[in-house]
């Protein structure tokens, strides 16, 4: 692939992004964002660079980060053509990648659209230095919420960050059905495996882990959930699933994802367990969320075909991990699906201009809910679908008591 | 066999690009439990010792491993592609370096394809393996004589069978052919399963969209399109089934689809697959109904159910906007085809899961097998029920699954109901 196949994907994808495309013009109505430093630091593919594009389009000085297991180097390549700042290498090494975060970071983004809070986080610790310029955040993904929320509750937190994940817009398509197709398509497509009749073990009942849960069932999956939390537990058995402990669920697994967000949600002891020749592939958050240096000794072994690699336990199974770990949906595959992402991204674009028409105070904020509709209205006008508006009847009925 | 060796019998891309395609053979094996064990025990009784078996079978890593089971248990295998734009290279060169000849190339022209086809028949195979009978009917026309000492035909799909019965039937069937299609174990699982699936990630995996609402298009309610039905709706899509067959297109009804003629499903389709097992499913006078857009895919047997060259008269202009997608403007909207409008799940994918085709080549090799141990007469025959059942068991075995019996007082027998006596008197059938 080169940089105009990295245009062309683009040009595709933005022929199923009308709500990015609204977004833009409502946002571009406003002028806000002309001549304002921008970071966008998300997964570096065709969706996101078209984000990128459109800030761009609105007068935004945009610089951009991807990480060295998503980056799509032609995507990459279609935007430095276009004048953009692009710090991304696919395949840099760790110490690499943080030569590359740190120059992306001297670019003094004023508003940062982050992802797992990966530069937010930097910019807090190392980088304080940078910290100054920054007017406000807006994180993508559960991963990224949780610890700016730990952050604000410890006082540590020195700008405002909207919880872009938190639209409803947002959690009950991107994660739900977003990442539910795509982590178990990204599964297949790796192994050529046959999903009827598996025993698929999902980590975590989240959004996330209800997408999978759904789609590996529709596709004749037999799916066990493992759940910390009661509520999420008692959940997923009423929407019919098997519920076990994880200890126990993965001796019978033929796949196990995970779905946590949480760090060391599945561990070495565990593939200890597991039946010779699993599967293991990661839908939540990258490592160490599969933490195979916790418990027994693993040595990993060949990449016995493309983007999957067997690791085994010396004397036990040998098991086949997607992507070493990392998310399986954008290291083996290409993320979300575009029409999922055109919201995402329509709310996150949205979110930097809300950031710049108010003045939030530091902390985590909620995307308004008039946003958040309207995201959702502008993608249902491009459909041609209909919808009802609440009666006044109904609108009083709501807010008596 | 000749004495050259195989290296330079053989017609490949590139001898060097074997050890990726031995990882995927490998791969396969490993999760084809029924042919590596079960089948691979039951064909090494001899029968297939010396024998010439031509594999014709879209070639890729689970054909491949097929091809070495047939190899190990004695049987002298030459493989090619059923199709011009199926065969992995890297399996190719792999399945070469295991001695085994091969004659195919992945984007080959019609011709070159052809050729290979005719190479392979004039290695004067005494069996085919034969998917869409691609082999056996150019044999039939262009090698008669050897096509006449062909021993039998092992035949994987729906549309080779039809192709072979209309041969019988024109008294032209001079080998018993067994219509490996027919099998319970292929058709209800490799078609309907196997395609289910793969097709939905080859669309999936091609275009980066998502099912969630999509309206999608079946063209064909028959075992296909059951399971592209199925899987797309499973996955959040609204299906409406498109039939010519009553009976079809009330079952897809029953089964909560939405039923319509193809012009008026196109109107609101966002992706439409055929299924037909025909030609030019989708063509000319169906363009002016297609919403902007429209994705269109094959997972027919056929590369000509999506008019492609219809398409492209009609088109302002043709290119390609994503590996596999192909964009053709037809005045103020765009339709994107798939993979050429070849089979999506092979060319756009990495065909059937290994495990669906564990099956479907279980009942190749167990095929095959009858063809070489019995003599049958010539004629299409059915898949023998025992072995179809057989394989099931070992299938479940695999998976550590048990099965109930019936024991005699569960069974309902007519001696219930007539005295025993009588029952007896009239005798067995």
């Amino acid at each position: 692939m080169t940089g105009s196949s990295g245009r062309s994907a683009m040009d595709f994808a933005a022929e199923f992004m009308p709500a990015l495309q609204s977004a833009t013009e409502l946002v571009r109505d406003g002028g806000r964002l002309s001549g304002v430093r921008i970071g966008v630091s998300l997964v570096l593919e065709p969706k996101t660079a078209c984000l990128v594009e459109s800030l761009a389009s609105l007068g935004a000085n945009v610089s951009v980060l991807g990480t060295s297991n998503s980056t799509k180097e032609p995507v990459a390549e279609a935007l430095r053509a276009n004048g953009i700042a692009v710090f991304a290498e696919a395949g840099a090494s760790p110490s690499r990648f943080t030569e590359l975060h740190d120059a992306f970071i001297d670019t003094r983004p004023q508003l940062l659209a982050d992802d797992g809070a990966a530069t937010a986080r930097r910019l807090h610790v190392e980088r304080r230095d940078a910290l100054v310029d920054l007017h406000g955040v807006s994180e993508e993904t559960t991963s990224g919420v949780r610890p700016l929320r730990n952050m604000a509750a410890a006082l540590e937190l020195a700008v405002p960050c909207v919880a872009v994940n938190d639209a409803r817009t947002k959690l009950l398509f991107d994660n739900l059905y977003g990442t539910g197709q795509s982590v178990v398509m990204a599964l297949l497509d790796a192994t050529n495996m046959q999903m009827q009749g598996k025993v698929v073990v999902v980590v975590g009942y989240g959004r996330v882990g209800r997408g999978i849960s759904k789609v590996a069932r529709g596709l004749g999956a037999r799916v066990v959930v493992t759940e910390i939390d009661p509520v999420e537990a008692l959940a997923a058995h009423h929407d019919g699933y098997a519920i076990a402990p994880i200890a126990e669920a993965v001796v019978n697994a033929d796949f196990v994802i995970t779905a946590s967000g949480i760090a060391h949600s599945l561990t070495a002891d565990h593939v200890a367990a597991m039946r010779d020749g699993a599967v293991v592939a990661v839908g939540g958050a990258g490592p160490p969320e599969f933490d195979p240096s916790m418990g027994a000794a693993l040595e990993w072994g060949d990449e016995v075909r493309p983007n999957v690699r067997s690791l085994g336990v010396p004397g036990g199974p040998t098991v086949f991990v997607v992507s070493e770990g990392y998310c399986a949906n954008t290291s083996a595959g290409e993320g979300n699906p575009i029409e999922i992402m055109d919201l995402s991204l329509a709310l996150q674009l949205r979110a930097l201009d809300y950031l710049t028409a108010t003045d939030l105070s530091p902390g985590v904020h909620l995307l308004p809910r008039e946003i958040d509709d309207e995201v959702a209205a502008s993608r249902l006008r491009a459909d041609g679908l209909a919808y009802d508006i609440a009666t006044k009847a109904q609108i009083e009925a709501r807010t008596n008591w | 066999m000749s004495d050259t060796p195989v290296s330079k019998r053989s017609r490949i891309a590139d001898p060097g690009a074997a050890p990726s395609g031995h990882q995927a053979i490998e791969w396969a094996r490993r999760r084809s439990p029924v042919l590596n064990d079960f089948v691979r025990k039951r064909i090494t009784d001899g029968s297939l010792v010396g024998k010439r078996v031509a594999v014709v079978v879209h070639l890729e890593a689970k054909t491949a491993f097929l091809a070495t089971v047939l190899a190990d248990a004695g049987a002298h295998v030459v493989a090619a592609g059923s199709n011009p734009w199926s065969t992995r290279d890297d399996v190719a060169a792999a399945l070469v370096d295991l001695g085994i000849e091969v004659h195919s190339t992945r984007g080959s022209t019609n011709e070159v394809w052809e050729a290979d086809l005719l190479r392979v028949a004039d290695t004067k195979p005494e069996y085919i393996i034969d998917d869409g009978g691609e082999l056996t009917i150019r044999m039939a026309r262009d090698r008669p004589d050897l096509y006449a000492e062909l021993r039998g035909v092992s035949e994987e799909t729906t549309t080779g069978v039809a192709r072979l019965r209309a041969l019988e039937d024109r008294g032209r069937l001079p080998m018993p052919v067994i219509a490996a299609n027919d099998a319970a174990l292929k058709h209800m699982f490799d078609n309907r399963y196997g395609t289910g699936q793969s097709t939905v990630q080859a669309v999936l995996a091609l275009t980066n969209l998502a099912m969630p609402g999509k309206r999608l298009v079946v063209v064909g309610y028959g075992w296909v399109g059951r399971g592209i039905a199925e899987y797309a709706s499973a996955m959040g899509a609204r299906v409406t089934a498109v039939e010519v067959d009553p009976i079809r297109a009330l079952e897809a009804h029953s089964n909560g689809h939405e039923v319509a003629d193809l012009t008026t499903a196109l109107e609101t389709a966002d992706i439409a697959i055929t299924a037909t097992g025909g030609i030019r499913a989708i063509t000319t006078r169906h363009f002016d109904a297609m919403k902007p857009n429209v994705v269109l895919a094959n997972a027919g047997h056929h590369d000509h159910e999506v008019d492609v060259p219809a398409l492209a008269r009609a088109a302002d202009a043709v290119d390609d906007v994503r590996p596999g997608v192909t964009r053709y403007r037809l005045g103020r909207k765009s339709a994107y085809v798939l993979s050429e409008g070849a089979l999506v799940n092979i060319a756009g994918g990495l065909g059937h899961p290994i495990e669906i085709m564990d099956l479907s080549f279980s009942v190749q090799a167990l095929g095959c097998h009858h063809l070489a141990s019995n003599d049958l007469s010539p004629g299409v025959h059915t898949f023998p029920g025992t072995l179809d059942r057989e394989i099931a068991r070992a299938k479940l075995e695999s998976r550590g699954i048990t099965l109930d019996h019936l024991d005699e007082d569960q069974t309902d027998t007519l001696s219930e109901i007539l005295d025993a006596d009588t029952f007896h008197a009239w005798g067995d059938s």
